[in-house]
């Protein structure tokens, strides 16, 4: 080895060593921990698209006859038959032909129509969705969903929030340090559709009794809806029913804002107004039935009754049993707009900030413990030789760490065992070379040509044993989820880091001894 | 040291009797897992909630069952966790299929009903965020800063949130005293218009039915196709014989090492699998060191029969072999010892696995080479030694 290559390898190694530790230092700011080192939640949410799908569905269907029923054709009767199909009987055959041709004139069937007819006959004709457009409307919905979500955790404030759209209309949550678990589920998972209703009967204690009044069957215009029992301090202390039209105006999309305020006796309530549209058609709901009770209904409940005692327009109070904490919350989500579909939690990974705390100390202490072991152990069976590898084996750690910051990966729990198993399996690529020049030394070769035949033929075994395990890396890689994912990222740079360290640093290191000093006998 | 030099075992003489005592092992594994079911599998693939709850004071295990069989939930388990002061309970639950949303809610609703009766609607202390904790704090203004409160509240909220983080929860009122300067009439407005909760939750493990199985697919698919792609590998740079003798030290290292596992108890989940998958690789390149010398050796000498080529090699590496699985072991029972409850069962499945990986990679991997050779080969070891000199040979070092 001449000296000028000597060096300029030197400069190489050193040249990657800056840059790691400029990568990765000062460790707690460039190394992202997982969640379940730091402390939050993971939840894999369902949207269920099929219900963007049938509201969809309901209202082209409810567009068609009442098209056809404005211009004179009269006894239709609609029905969706599934999620993204449905049929219109029509009493005599002129008027099932006056709905096909105006489906097709008002371009809900034909060329760019998003529906199809699929039958006719019976008197009935039905439709269905064009797959195209149900998958629209799907992905649509969960993009929809996602940014739903988005504004609610923005405005409860959690810091670097991970919201992501995943296969199969789901969607990923990730928040690091979260202090309250379950308001921020709640915040989430809250349709928060909300619709103004006006009462026709009740409240009563039970369904039975609002049907008795009404002959034991109920009017198809109305539907019974469930609210709480309120006692005078504000307790919730069981549940009433209210029976109320089906009809409605006015919805949460007719909202321009939401803010939480105080009512009477400061109890908390909920102050909104309504777009323009929405103030017009509040307006003449309230006015049409002043007298009435109208009802607030939030997620298919009732929240709250009123009597309209005048025509309200352009804002308005939601009232009912709440806390400072719950209006809050209502008003963020009723701002953030309702979620276009329901959702349901598949998957939730919550870990408290005292259990990821905990992971850590431990991890730490076991890698403290550990790698000290290793470097008592590579020092007591390779003497001097075993100095240099414990050199290599602290430059792995060193370029591991630089890796993760540069690749921006995250640090788990299984990374931390992955850190450990890598340093232990680090050494291997040492243990092979070592062995190998001790072979090569009893062979009776010199020091200088037995240390270059060590490292010349250990290679094809260290790049063959490690590429092995770099292909478990990759497929846990590829099928890993989360925690997972992190071990696989961190055994993958561990590896590649140590194939470097343990051929090119650790032979630069006997390389530059050897140029320096007269070596009689080799510590090894 | 040089502990080990110039080895010469013969250990290929044994091989049949060693292939027997691998097999015997092997069907040991398959029966414990796969027929009498030993296997703990966790909610990841089993699908279930597991919940980490700390108390207040030292929780009633019969209590607690009786609390939450009297919820409606079926087949759970409740055990104690971490240390003894600490309170720390676990309780598991599996979900049925259509039970994607788990059974957190029940779990907790039950454990209020029980446990914070009392406490009639008010916020619990034990589980408010910062912002709450401050607003009531900032509207009764026990310390009477006026507007200058909001901020001074919401500090002081926060110190009491993060030491409550640090603890998993505050056992008595006591421990909030003076906390972010908490005065005592603060302390008293907390004690009027809050609760303290006798419960905490520090984590949830919620699998849904249909996740579970998706991540049961995931990792089966994971671990196969890691053994395909190895068995392509080690074709490609050696020969199918040497392929098939790796890879079968490969399947007998996991059958044996899971039938351990099982037997053991640890709870088989996520962080398994990737143990599983790192014990693949290790056994692996354990087993390739030994054959890439074969390989070497082949070349060198033409004349020699197999076996003996075989049996050369191991010698030449048991060092190596020995030492990179001391140096293993050293870690991992480290990480074992040291390492906390959730990582335990990953050090027992690469420490075992080590083990049995070593033991195999001499005992298992060539034996099984060479029966290949037998049964399916030409049994020319001339003929073998030339293709083997075809195979692309290794870079050299530059």
């Amino acid at each position: 080895m001449k000296g000028s290559n000597l060096l300029w390898r030197g400069v190489l190694i050193l040249a990657i060593l800056v840059i790691s530790v400029v990568l990765a230092w000062p460790l707690d700011e460039k190394i992202n921990l997982g969640l379940d080192l730091q402390g939050g939640m993971h939840l894999v949410l369902q949207v269920h698209t099929e219900d963007a799908l049938r509201a969809e569905t309901d209202s082209d269907m409810d567009r068609i006859v009442k098209l056809a029923e404005e211009e004179g054709t009269t006894g239709l009767q609609p029905r969706r038959t599934a999620d993204a199909t449905f049929e219109i009987a029509a009493p005599s055959p002129d008027a099932l032909d006056k709905v096909a041709n105006l489906a097709e004139e008002k371009r809900f069937t034909g060329r760019d129509g998003r529906w199809q007819v699929t039958g006719r006959g019976n008197g009935r004709i039905a439709f269905k969705m064009n797959d195209a457009e149900a998958n629209l409307i799907r992905n649509s919905a969960v993009n929809q969903a996602k940014q739903t979500i988005d504004n609610r955790i923005n405005a409860y404030g959690v810091a670097e929030p991970n919201i992501a759209v995943s296969d199969n209309y789901r969607i990923v949550v990730q928040l690091p340090g979260v202090d309250d678990a379950e308001r921020v589920r709640n915040l989430i998972k809250s349709t928060a559709f909300l619709e103004f209703r006006i009462v026709e009967s009740g409240p009563a204690p039970t369904r039975q009794e609002l049907l008795a009044a009404t002959g034991g069957r109920l009017p198809d215009n109305l539907e019974i809806l469930e609210g709480d029992v309120v006692d005078p301090s504000g307790n919730d202390v069981g549940n009433q029913y209210y029976a109320v039209q089906k009809r409605r105006t006015v919805t949460g999309r007719d909202l321009k804002n939401a803010r939480p305020s105080q009512g009477q006796f400061n109890r908390p309530i909920v102050q909104f107004m309504l777009t323009p549209t929405g103030s017009d058609a509040f307006g003449e709901l309230t006015g049409n039935n002043i007298g009435r009770p109208m009802a607030i209904v939030l997620d298919g409940r009732v929240e709250s009754v009123a009597v309209i005692r005048a025509r309200i327009t352009d804002e308005g109070i939601i009232e009912g049993d709440f806390t400072q904490q719950e209006v809050q919350d209502l008003a963020t989500v009723l701002k953030s707009g309702a979620l276009p579909a329901g959702i349901t939690t598949l998957e939730e990974r919550t870990v408290g900030p005292s259990l990821g705390r905990d992971s850590i100390e431990k991890g730490l202490l076991a890698g403290i413990v550990g790698t000290s072991l290793v470097v008592l152990y590579m020092l007591i069976i390779y003497n001097l030789s075993g100095l240099n590898a414990v050199a290599a084996l602290a430059l792995n750690v060193v370029l591991l760490f630089g890796g993760l910051a540069a690749f921006d990966a995250t640090l788990t729990l299984p990374g931390i065992a992955g850190i450990l198993l890598t340093i232990g399996m680090a050494v291997d690529a040492n243990v092979l070379v070592f062995e190998r020049i001790r072979e090569e030394l009893h062979a009776g070769r010199t020091i200088r040509s037995s240390i270059d035949q060590g490292f010349e033929k250990a290679l094809s075994s260290i790049v063959d044993g490690n590429v092995t395990t770099l292909i478990a890396a990759a497929f846990l890689f590829q099928f890993g989820t989360g925690p997972i994912k992190g071990f696989a990222v961190t055994l993958f740079i561990g590896l590649t880091a140590s194939m470097f360290t343990a051929v090119y640093v650790s032979r630069w290191l006997f390389d530059f001894v050897l140029s320096r000093w007269r070596i009689q006998r080799l510590s090894i | 040291m040089e502990i080990l030099r110039n080895t010469n075992i013969d250990f290929m003489k044994y091989r049949k009797f060693w292939i027997l005592v691998s097999l015997v092992l092997v069907l040991v594994g398959i029966f414990s897992v796969f027929v009498h079911g030993d296997l703990n599998v966790g909610v990841d693939f089993a699908g279930g909630t597991q919940m980490n709850l700390q108390f207040t004071k030292q929780p009633q295990v019969d209590r607690l069952r009786t609390v939450l069989d009297g919820a409606g939930l079926k087949e759970f388990t409740i055990q104690r966790f971490g240390d003894e002061d600490e309170n720390e309970v676990m309780v598991r639950t599996r979900l049925a299929k259509g039970e994607e949303q788990g059974s957190r809610a029940k779990v907790e609703a039950a454990l209020d009903r029980e446990l914070n009766g009392d406490q009639a609607g008010k916020p619990d202390v034990n589980r408010i965020g910062a912002d709450v904790l401050a607003g009531l704090l900032t509207r009764a203004d026990p310390d009477r800063l006026g507007a200058a409160g909001a901020a001074r509240y919401l500090q002081t909220a926060e110190k009491i949130v993060a030491q409550r983080s640090k603890a998993g929860l505050f056992k008595s009122w006591d421990q909030l005293a003076g906390l972010g300067g908490l005065s005592q009439a603060g302390l008293q407005t907390l004690q009027q218009s809050a609760a303290l909760g006798h419960f905490a939750v520090l984590g949830v493990e919620s699998v849904g039915p249909q996740i579970g199985e998706e991540l049961r697919m995931q990792g089966f698919y994971a671990v196969l196709l890691s053994l395909v792609g190895m068995l392509i590998y080690i074709w490609v740079r050696f020969e199918l014989r040497f392929g098939v003798g790796a890879i079968m030290a490969c399947v007998h290292d996991v059958l044996v090492t899971l039938g351990l596992f099982a037997l053991a108890g640890y709870e088989f989940n996520l962080t398994t699998i990737a143990a599983f998958l790192t014990l693949i690789g290790y056994s692996v390149n354990d087993t390739v060191v030994i054959f890439d010398r074969i390989r070497e050796n082949m070349r060198k000498t033409r004349r020699k029969p197999l076996i003996d080529v075989m049996n050369e090699s191991i010698n030449q590496t048991l060092s190596r072999t020995l030492l990179t699985g001391g140096s293993t072991l050293l870690v991992l029972a480290a990480l074992m010892w040291l390492g906390g409850d959730v990582i335990r069962g990953f050090a027992f499945v690469m420490l075992v696995g080590i083990l049995v990986g070593t033991y195999s990679s001499i005992y298992v991997a060539s034996p099984f080479a060479l029966l290949w050779e037998d049964w399916f080969g030409s049994g020319a070891r001339a003929q073998s030694a030339g293709r083997s000199t075809e195979t692309p040979a290794p870079t050299k070092a530059g």
